[in-house]
């Protein structure tokens, strides 16, 4: 489980001036379970999932993993924990197997072998095909690129899988495909998975529990139905109305 | 050779050697580059500066002090960082501090290996020796460190997705930010190498020429270019990987997150 218990970001900018980018955040990601928040662009979405696994950190709060604060965890060890999945894939100049062994090369552990269980089975979670294996990642298409992205980021067994916006440069067929291996992966290993989106169709098909975050402030949380159903603050009526850009 | 006489320039020689500059300004001025007063001002910075380093070394010279000496060289230092922080497009963080320590462990270091071991003349502090050769060596790793400086920044800011990428995989900072470091090491050596590759075939450097100019023999002129090509290459290879070897660290915090992206400018 991932707690966030009064989370602020506060930045200061050029001129000194303050800006509240996360105001007081409260709510905890269950095992097992899919956490989306959405909301508008700008809204602070994605510097809150960049704090759980301390891409950035927060000024005042505390955000534990499974009971223990992330700031007294030792960086490496937390981002073996907790996979992150980027909103544009970044493949290395390399073959597939070379992308997933990296996280291993980073450690300066023994590499996995191509016909390894650990490459099988983080290919057939991402539901990648094995003779992609030794071609050139960057030659692959964007829902593929993605795929070995999501591949790479399962293959150390994190506890936790963080995306951020993972499906904004797909189209929409292979978006949807990429939003039923997630739902999959997500009851097949029991993680806590964190998803930040503004595509509320994503959000509505694949997500448990959701989040409405608008300049820095949850505005309000609940479980799918009830969210999407029964909206109780105009904000989120207001953006649950607003037609989708066809992004996602 | 030692027959010859040294020819003297006169006043009425350098002025005819200025024309040239004018010469260029018309150009300019001729293809409206808009850069002709800053041509000329920078012909007459030129004059005015090696006027005053020429009474300079005239006074040091005669003083046979290491005091002057090493003033005077840590002078050359400071200017030259002066130089380069208002040269660099894009500075990393602590910029003075990082391309100052060093420029003065590269050169300072090779200086004195070169003074001492390769020339071996005494006193060590000789300004006939130390001053020209000290030049030279900060002179040319003052633009290798220029060029690794701004390309470890280009290359960390255009390289960002990567760099990211790899921390969420568990890289280090040191592992994230290698490809980086490579390029900019690369190219801060580029220009050294491209120098030694066309010495000789395509221009005859600075000091040979000089040497050969006041009479010395070709030979030996050609002896003291190759080792100081060589003091060059080691002073600029040694100054660029110190800077980019504390400067990368500068862009993450302790937690292995890259400050642009935010570790910063949090509090």
């Amino acid at each position: 489980m991932v707690r966030l218990e009064n989370v602020s970001v506060i930045r200061r900018d050029l001129d000194g001036r303050e800006a509240v980018i996360l105001d007081e955040i409260s709510f905890a990601a269950r095992q097992g379970e899919i956490t989306a928040i959405v909301g508008p662009s700008g809204g602070g979405k994605s510097t809150l999932i960049r704090m759980i696994n301390r891409l950035e950190d927060p000024s005042c709060g505390k955000i534990s993993l499974g009971g223990d604060d992330i700031a007294g965890i030792d960086p490496l060890e937390l981002r073996r924990r907790v996979g992150m999945v980027l909103q544009k894939p970044f493949m290395l100049d390399s073959t597939v197997l070379h992308n997933l062994q990296q996280p291993f090369r980073y450690r300066q552990a023994p590499l996995p072998a191509a016909e390894s269980e650990e490459v099988r089975r983080s290919l057939e979670l991402a539901r990648l095909a094995s003779d992609l294996l030794l071609r050139d990642a960057r030659t692959l298409s964007g829902g593929e690129q993605q795929r070995v992205s999501l591949a790479r980021a399962l293959i150390g067994g994190p506890q936790v899988l963080l995306l951020d916006e993972p499906t904004s440069a797909l189209d929409r067929p292979t978006a949807d495909r990429l939003a039923a291996t997630l739902k999959d992966i997500c009851r097949a290993q029991r993680l806590t998975v964190i998803l930040v989106t503004h595509d509320l169709r994503l959000a509505g098909r694949i997500a448990d529990h959701l989040l409405y975050l608008e300049k820095g402030r949850v505005l309000e949380e609940g479980m799918r139905e009830d969210f999407l159903a029964r909206p109780r603050t105009v904000e989120l009526r207001r953006f649950l109305s607003e037609p989708e850009d066809g992004e996602g | 050779m030692e027959n010859q006489k040294l020819v003297t320039l006169e006043m009425i020689d350098l002025a005819l050697a200025y024309g040239l500059i004018l010469l260029a300004v018309g150009l300019a001025r001729l293809q409206r580059i808009g850069e002709e007063k800053q041509m000329l001002w920078a012909s007459v910075r030129m004059v005015l500066q090696l006027i005053a380093v020429g009474y300079l070394l005239h006074l040091v010279f005669a003083v046979r002090s290491p005091v002057p000496v090493l003033l005077m060289l840590l002078a050359m230092m400071g200017f030259s960082l002066q130089v380069m922080g208002a040269r660099v497009r894009h500075r990393m963080p602590r910029f003075y501090r990082v391309v100052g320590t060093s420029m003065f462990i590269g050169c300072g270091g090779v200086t004195f290996f070169f003074c001492s071991l390769v020339i071996g003349y005494a006193p060590w502090f000789d300004p006939r020796y130390l001053i020209p050769l000290a030049g030279m060596i900060i002179g040319n790793s003052m633009n290798g460190a220029s060029l690794a400086a701004e390309r470890l920044s280009s290359e960390i800011r255009e390289r960002r997705e990567e760099i990211e990428t790899a921390i969420c995989l568990g890289a280090t900072s040191r592992q994230a930010a290698e490809t980086a470091v490579r390029t900019a090491f690369r190219a801060a050596l580029i220009p050294t190498m491209n120098t030694m590759a066309a010495t000789g075939i395509v221009s005859l450097p600075g000091m040979m020429t000089g040497q050969i100019l006041s009479g010395t023999e070709p030979i030996l002129a050609v002896r003291y270019q190759i080792a100081i090509m060589c003091a060059i290459t080691g002073a600029v290879a040694i100054t660029s990987f110190l800077i980019l070897l504390q400067g990368y660290r500068h862009y993450f915090t302790s937690a292995h997150q890259l400050k642009e992206s935010g570790g910063s400018r949090f509090f």
